[in-house]
């Protein structure tokens, strides 16, 4: 299964301190990585179709992108080989503007029907699961927003990820910011939470990663969702959770 | 009674049109007013006891600030007293801190029951209002529920907060709360207006109290609902993020039921 990361904190950060451990737990994903975070209001991803591991040693350029990176909000996805893609084109996050903003977006999940969703502006040509659910999400939200402008970005994002889970049953787990705001959804699995003891109220950590990213798994809250009928939502800006909403 | 406005966008901006329609709009406040902002994540205020509008003229210090501060979130606050005397420190925004980072808090309603309130937490508001006493009960509510913090989401203590703070002080409640990050905004008796993508003003989301708005557009009108305690709002990065009601004890929170959707989506 590939693996998700995100970061988000109250102003620019680093996320050195996890990525190398992010990489470190995933390296049986072979398949690739990537990064993507925000830098004057403009999304930036660097990614890569190589193994997050080479030899004993964590991706050079994932490495040193872990140190140099500093964002409110970070994303990164090791790739597993059951994705099945090589290209680095094909390696996650991905990112497209809409609503006002420019988005990041990972996911790691299984849905065999999600794979032949048409929107009319696909982020892509290639066949992947996370352009379709990602193009799925946007119409989805901009849609209901046009009908219905007064409807905040969780009711859209709701309503369309119920819709997802309805029309194209499977298992999600997917990160969808903007520069300020972080949404995780998941209908299967869990998703894990930290935040750093050290840092009073300075940053947020998320992963699919099982017993998270640091020595001790005690640190980490877990916010499973064993029903897949029946999805979640967690809102995240700064270094607060500051919702959880079941569909 | 008192007016808010709040400016919220994805980066900096000026409110250097829409501040002075506000001030000039919410002229019958005659007992002072602030406008707070964010600076690498510590407050600034900026506030005044003086009139906003005094012989058909904005208050110099009020339209040079509305032309010169910007940031990607601005409160301002112009007041009308329902408690407390006259004079800058009695004026809002007011800051404190909780949860490691520092708030800025500006209040408009009467809540004469929470005045004799006395905090269990360090420092105190030196303002003698019901406004002040408001957000030191938060901050304590918050300060108290910092072991919870992050794993309990925040919505939820805030929720928990105000209807204790509702069920021992009755009154009326309205206001703006925030860290530069985000914007809560609670009611429980004024409406909120609301516009994002202003033709006239600035493209930032803007949220203020006056009745008619900033601007010959469509505001939204936000206001709590029959049969509960009050609308809160969560906006962050120039959007609505979240429109949740606070339900009377013992409903069920955090269940997305459609609740709150135009008929036919839910």
């Amino acid at each position: 299964m590939c693996e998700l990361f995100a970061m988000s904190a109250g102003q620019n950060y680093t996320a050195q301190d996890y990525l190398p451990v992010f990489a470190d737990k995933s390296r049986a994903n072979i398949s690739g990585w990537g990064i993507g975070f925000f830098r004057g209001g403009q999304v930036h991803i660097e990614k890569s179709c190589e193994g997050i591991y080479a030899g004993d040693q964590v991706h050079d350029s994932f490495q040193r992108l872990a140190r140099v990176v500093d964002s409110r909000i970070i994303i990164s996805h090791i790739r597993c080989p059951k994705a099945g893609h090589q290209k680095e084109s094909l390696a996650q996050p991905l990112s497209d503007h809409f609503l006002d903003h420019h988005w990041l977006f990972n996911l790691t999940g299984d849905s065999p029907k999600a794979a032949g969703y048409q929107s009319r502006r696909p982020i892509m040509g290639e066949e992947l699961l996370a352009a379709r659910v990602f193009e799925f999400i946007r119409d989805g939200m901009e849609a209901q927003l046009q009908d219905w402008p007064n409807l905040s970005l969780y009711q859209a994002l709701a309503v369309t990820c119920k819709k997802l889970i309805t029309d194209y049953p499977g298992e999600y787990i997917f990160f969808l910011a903007n520069e300020t705001v972080l949404f995780a959804f998941l209908n299967s699995a869990q998703v894990l939470i930290y935040h750093p003891p050290e840092a009073q109220g300075e940053s947020l950590v998320l992963t699919t990663v099982s017993g998270g990213l640091t020595r001790d798994p005690d640190h980490w809250r877990a916010y499973p969702n064993p029903d897949r009928s029946r999805g979640q939502i967690l809102i995240i800006s700064g270094a607060d959770l500051l919702y959880q909403g079941h569909l | 009674m008192c007016d808010l406005f709040a400016l919220c966008a994805a980066h900096s901006h000026c409110a250097a049109t829409s501040l002075p329609l506000f001030a000039a709009r919410g002229r019958r406040n005659m007992h002072g007013w602030g406008i707070g902002f964010f600076r690498q994540s510590l407050p600034v205020v900026e506030k005044s006891g003086d009139r906003v509008f005094r012989d058909g003229q904005l208050h110099g210090s009020f339209q040079r600030l509305a032309r010169v501060v910007s940031s990607p979130i601005i409160l301002a606050h112009i007041r009308y007293k329902s408690s407390g005397k006259v004079d800058e420190c009695h004026a809002h925004p007011f800051t404190l801190d909780f949860w490691g980072q520092s708030w800025i808090f500006a209040h408009n309603g009467e809540a004469g029951a929470i005045e004799p309130y006395q905090s269990r937490h360090l420092p105190l508001l030196s303002a003698g209002s019901d406004s002040a006493r408001t957000f030191e009960f938060l901050r304590d509510y918050f300060a108290d529920a910092a072991p919870r913090r992050p794993h309990t989401p925040f919505l939820q203590i805030l929720q928990e907060a105000l209807i204790e703070l509702i069920r021992q002080y009755p009154g009326e409640y309205n206001f703006l709360l925030s860290n530069g990050g985000f914007i809560w905004a609670f009611t429980n008796h004024r409406q909120f207006l609301l516009l994002k993508g202003s033709q006239k003003l600035e493209e930032a989301l803007l949220l203020t109290t006056i009745a008619e708005g900033l601007s010959p557009e469509n505001w939204q009108q936000i206001s709590r609902q029959e049969g509960t305690w009050g609308k809160i709002l969560l906006i962050a990065g120039g959007d609505l993020v979240l429109a949740e009601d606070l339900l009377p004890p013992a409903a069920a929170a955090g269940e997305f039921s459609g609740r709150d959707l135009p008929a036919g989506l839910s």
